[in-house]
């Protein structure tokens, strides 16, 4: 297996607040690890110990104990940070300037070896939907159009680790379609994402790996698709379903659940050929039959619940 | 070049500043208040009392360039505090510091991106003397580098205090440190205020404080041309370099004690 791109290693970090105030401890022997060409998303309920975590992954605050590895280097090293994309939570920028400005001083900042000549920040500005409002100052943005740049200017420089702290938060939802087909690209492209996000129904659609922490501890890690894992269950969506029908399929021990459009039907799976046959012969029209998995908001709730278990 | 690079959004971000713009506006106000004074008394300077009236004018130049360059070293400090502890508040040191960028890159950049702001403060004091001094019917007679190059440097070291201080303590209170630096040292030196202290602890916190009355521009406005000799090339490069010293210890103090913080929003 690859050497992993980021490595945790029983990290703690303790803030101490004041001479007299309590000290809150913000993650405790937490331990995780992701490896090249992963969408890792990086999940837990607020105060969690997220951005501490990834705050501590960029050398913004230092850990009180534990290792850390970021492409090979401590968090912070300019080597690292040279093939790392990074967008804060909340990203906020010098208000004066425009984006092309911004994308500029990005560049210097990054060195004399770095790319993003002007046609390359100018396609980074298309990227991301913001070509035409290359020349108008950051204060006059709004808050998804700031977020957008925050994007633009993680992609500088073509990093191959990503680091997204809520990178949709301000989005409206075709705002963030537009980042998750970006990030699917950047996945095809071999980049390694590390995310942190609420809207965990667009996260499952392009994670590979799920670290789930809660209260500054970890509570599981692991391939998205082992630890979803599959059921016994098939889900069945049909158009309508009657009455009597309905009463059937319940005795037979099937669950129903029906919405404006569509009644959705789950059954176990030695029963999906009998139930589909029993569908078709009453004229319902079978729109979809899939295996039924644990989405990933069942699984974090589940595994937030009291009890839901540690790592 | 990365140096550079934040030097120069430093700048930028200040000159936004809405404070920095009502001092440029009390700035000019000033100007405007002095002008009457000075426009009378050179319309009362006669071929009697020319000497006279020659003090007069220049002592009221140097008072008033006194209080300006006094409020320069507290902008100093202000905007050296301001550079990092807005950035930080802000969030947008974030940003910053995940690009290849050392803590001691950032912190030299903001430190030149507050002293290219006070370079332009001390120019526009300088035009600003020539200008009060010309209105009296006056000539200044001191050379223009040293009432450019010893505000700067007395600047330079306020500035190095702030982000020391910034690093530790709130901005408020950054400020509030520095002030109390600048009226203390007006007590310690041997030729200042009243002796409201035992002997050694004065005699201590000369040594410790900066002795920027050594490297204040007014003494020089208000010297004659007859007097301008007194101070010799020796004595200017001595004092500017233990200015220059100065700051240097507390800016290298600053970037190691940079090194360890936490760059939170908090």
């Amino acid at each position: 297996m690859a050497s992993p791109v980021i490595e945790f290693r029983e990290v703690t970090k303790v803030y101490r607040r004041g001479f007299r105030g309590q000290d809150v401890t913000a993650l405790s022997g937490v331990s995780f690890q992701v490896f090249p060409g992963e969408v890792c998303a990086f999940l837990g309920p607020n105060g969690a110990g997220k951005t501490t975590s990834i705050s501590i992954l960029m050398g913004f605050v230092f850990e009180d104990s534990g290792e850390i590895q970021v492409l090979g280097y401590a968090p912070g090293d300019v080597r690292a940070k040279k093939q790392i994309g990074f967008v804060p939570e909340n990203f906020a920028f010098y208000k004066h300037i425009t984006a092309t400005k911004l994308l500029e001083f990005h560049r210097a900042l990054a060195g004399p070896a770095a790319g993003g000549s002007a046609p390359e920040i100018a396609d980074l500005l298309a990227r991301v939907g913001l070509d035409t409002y290359a020349k108008l100052r950051i204060g006059k943005y709004s808050r998804g159009m700031v977020q957008r740049l925050g994007i633009a200017q993680a992609l500088l420089d073509e990093p191959q680790l990503l680091i997204l702290d809520e990178p949709t938060s301000g989005l409206d939802p075709a705002g963030r379609k537009e980042v998750r087909e970006l990030m699917l690209a950047l996945k095809a492209a071999g980049k390694t994402i590390f995310l942190s996000s609420h809207i965990l129904s667009e996260i499952e659609q392009i994670c590979d790996r799920v670290i789930i922490i809660n209260r500054g501890r970890l509570i599981r890690a692991g391939l998205f698709e082992e630890m979803r894992g599959q059921t016994s269950q098939v889900e069945l969506v049909v158009d309508v379903l009657s009455e009597h029908l309905e009463q059937e399929l319940r005795g037979r021990g099937a669950e129903i659940t029906r919405a404006p459009q569509s009644v959705l039907v789950v059954v176990s799976a030695a029963q999906k050929r009998e139930t589909a046959e029993l569908l078709w012969a009453a004229g319902c029209d079978v729109l979809q039959m899939n295996p039924r998995k644990t989405s990933l908001e069942d699984l974090f709730l589940q595994l937030l619940e009291p009890g839901g278990g540690p790592a | 070049m990365k140096i550079r690079a934040i030097a120069g959004s430093t700048f930028g971000v200040l000159l936004h500043n809405r404070i920095l713009l009502l001092i440029v506006v009390l700035f000019l106000s000033w100007i405007l208040l002095m002008m009457t004074p000075l426009a009378v008394m050179r319309h009362m300077t006669t071929a009697e009392n020319a000497g006279r009236m020659q003090t007069e004018v220049l002592t009221m130049v140097s008072m008033v360039m006194g209080a300006l360059s006094g409020f320069g070293s507290l902008l100093a400090a202000g905007c050296a505090a301001y550079a990092v502890a807005g950035e930080m508040k802000s969030g947008t040191i974030l940003a910053v510091m995940a690009r290849p960028v050392r803590r001691w890159e950032y912190l030299l950049g903001k430190f030149f991106g507050v002293q290219i702001l006070l370079g332009a403060y001390v120019v526009g004091m300088l035009g600003l003397s020539y200008l009060l001094a010309s209105l009296g019917g006056q000539r200044i007679h001191a050379p223009v580098w040293a009432l450019i190059a010893y505000p700067l440097v007395r600047y330079a070291i306020y500035s190095a205090v702030a982000l020391l201080l910034v690093t530790f303590f709130h901005p408020l209170v950054s400020l509030g440190i520095v002030w109390l630096i600048a009226i203390a040292i007006e007590f310690v030196t041997p030729s200042g205020g009243p002796h409201l202290m035992p002997a050694w602890l004065r005699t201590l916190l000369y040594y410790v404080l900066p002795s920027t009355n050594l490297l204040s521009e007014s003494r020089f406005l208000a010297l004659k041309e007859a007097s301008l000799h007194q101070t010799g090339w020796l004595d200017h490069a001595i004092t500017l370099a233990y200015g220059l010293d100065y700051a240097a210890v507390w800016l290298l103090l600053a970037l190691w004690s940079f090194r360890s913080k936490g760059l939170t929003r908090d």
